[in-house]
């Protein structure tokens, strides 16, 4: 089976601070790729710039879109932007940065279907029920604005607004940072129910061990912007090689 | 020498214009620079084309734009005719014709028959436009994404690579609001399937009448320092949904003067009782209608 998106030797500098370096990962589809380590150690940068949000300085990023090989960084604006578009979606951290907060629930998640030049008010609506079904909003909901929604509801509904046009990548950036224990619990299901159901090749960066063990395949491990350990997550997890792997191991509490 | 001063004085015969402005106020460089971007918005139908707009004697919002766009389009030739909201004789559209007629001294009209150039603000004749004629729009907010995306350089993104996605979620708040799209006026337009465009603030009843018109149509926008065009002949769309399609609705009156059942109607409230009654917008197309009985 062919990688779905490798990522090899890649490096973003932030003036002389390093930002990641020397990054290198393969996804293969329907796979999760969990990347761990503190804060200020790298993920976000490293998971900005393999999606489009940021210009990484070095490096390749191969996505392959229906047996084409596709170079991330050499293709034009419009065919990048088409891309995240459709073949890519992003779940940020705040889903107050991945949703309009003065469009109904139901708008923020037709958006990315009328883009794609979808332009029948009832099917989109069925696609609309469909979605807030499949992510466990209340269907009474669907004209309310995203602000008298909860976190746990926000971030449900930022998931239905990535996943609506069927992206065959799927970036998350502590997707369930900032929730309740109970409420992340339940989202950590729902993801883990929408990886297996709609075959979804995930990256994920979490700071938090339980998260990556419960969704993950593989594992990178990062400190200081460089890929310290990595390999299968169960492998990592419960024997870890490198000092800052185990130290991290280490620190998780134990309930 | 004699030649040159008999051609003066022809001249200022012939023009016989208030000497301290230059003809139709602008001066010439100008001038050149506004007729270029105007063929550039010729060119590409429903492209802002940015220009560097000029301190008019008139404020903001007034009509700049459309001023500083017939100054550069006016010949000695040309009969000019002002409309403010379809009416000949409001303030706005008195004020500008006559300053056209003190800074060029070209001839007026109320016509719209006549008139090579019409400067309107918010409204299309009702008479149907020909070859030879220009419509000057004013424009206060000429991008028809800045509602939806307040930065200015992510909609010039989204306008160079046709992400127009955002446009219809606004259609679909709508719908689902009011059980149909409430939009009435600057109802988004698509310009020979490639930009969208505001048709500034026109009824969107006036939208039919964009499409596959004979006359050139120019849009300046003097704040906001942009100038778009369609030119003569273009299809210009209104965005829709297959299911809710677009629809010119009006009032459901007759012009309580002329008669009229199709052109626009402006609701006058006549006391203070609430009785109302609703006349034609375009005074012009009234007045013939009356004449013609």
């Amino acid at each position: 089976m062919e990688p779905i998106l490798s990522v090899q030797n890649l490096n973003k500098y932030y003036g002389d601070q390093v930002g990641c370096k020397n990054m290198n990962m393969t996804l293969y589809p329907g796979e999760v790729v969990g990347v761990v380590g503190e804060s200020g150690s790298g993920k976000t940068t490293f998971i900005n710039s393999i999606s489009g949000n940021l210009n990484p300085d070095r490096g390749k990023i191969l996505i392959n879109k229906d047996n084409e090989i596709i170079n991330f960084l050499e293709i034009s604006e419009s065919l990048k932007r088409l891309l995240i578009r459709t073949e890519l979606a992003f779940v940020h951290q705040n889903p107050r940065d991945g949703l309009r907060l003065d469009v109904s629930a139901g708008g923020n998640i037709s958006e990315r279907l009328m883009s794609i030049g979808q332009r029948n008010y009832g099917n989109i609506r069925q696609t609309i029920f469909k979605w807030l079904d499949k992510v466990e909003i209340d269907k009474s909901r669907v004209d309310d604005f995203p602000r008298t929604f909860s976190g746990g509801m926000l971030q449900r509904l930022q998931i239905a607004k990535n996943l609506v046009t069927s992206p065959k990548i799927i970036f998350m950036d502590e997707p369930t940072g900032g929730l309740d224990v109970s409420v992340q619990a339940k989202i950590l299901d729902l993801l883990r129910k929408l990886v297996r159901e709609l075959h979804l090749s995930v990256v994920i960066v979490s700071h938090d061990l339980a998260v990556i063990r419960l969704l993950a395949d593989k594992i990178i491990v990062m400190k200081n912007g460089e890929a310290v350990e990595s390999g299968l997550c169960d492998q990592v997890l419960d024997d870890p090689q490198h000092s800052y792997t185990q130290l991290l191991v280490s620190s998780v509490l134990q309930v | 020498m004699n030649n040159v001063l008999k051609f003066k004085n022809k001249k200022a015969n012939v023009v016989a214009q208030d000497e301290i402005y230059n003809f139709a106020y602008l001066d010439e460089n100008t001038k050149r620079m506004i007729r270029r971007a105007l063929i550039k918005a010729l060119c590409i139908p429903g492209y802002q084309v940015p220009f560097s707009s000029r301190e008019m004697p008139m404020p903001y919002g007034w009509g700049t734009g459309g001023v500083q766009v017939t100054s550069s389009c006016l010949t000695t030739d040309d009969v000019l005719k002002v409309i403010d909201q379809g009416a000949d004789d409001t303030t706005n559209a008195v004020s500008i014709r006559n300053f056209f007629k003190k800074t060029a001294n070209i001839e007026t009209t109320e016509t719209t028959g006549d008139a090579s150039i019409i400067q309107t603000r918010h409204r299309i004749p009702e008479n149907q436009l020909n070859e030879k004629q220009i419509l000057v729009y004013q424009v206060p907010i000429p991008e028809p994404l800045a509602f939806l995306e307040p930065r200015y350089q992510e909609t010039k993104k989204m306008h160079a690579l046709s992400e127009y996605g955002i446009m219809h979620v606004k259609l679909y708040e709508d719908i689902t609001k009011n059980g149909h799209i409430e939009t009435a006026y600057a109802y988004p337009v698509k310009t020979n399937d490639r930009y969208i465009m505001d048709p500034s603030p026109i009824p969107k009843f006036d939208n039919p009448k964009m499409n596959n018109n004979p006359a050139i149509q120019l849009f300046g926008a003097g704040r906001e320092q942009r100038i778009y065009a369609i030119p003569p002949y273009t299809e210009v769309t209104s965005l829709d949904f297959e299911d809710y399609p677009f629809d010119p609705s009006k009032a459901p009156h007759k012009c309580s003067i002329c008669g009229s059942n199709d052109s626009f109607l402006d609701e006058i409230i006549t006391d203070d009782d609430g009785n109302r009654s609703f006349i034609c917008s375009d005074t012009n197309y009234c007045n013939q209608r009356m004449k013609d009985k």
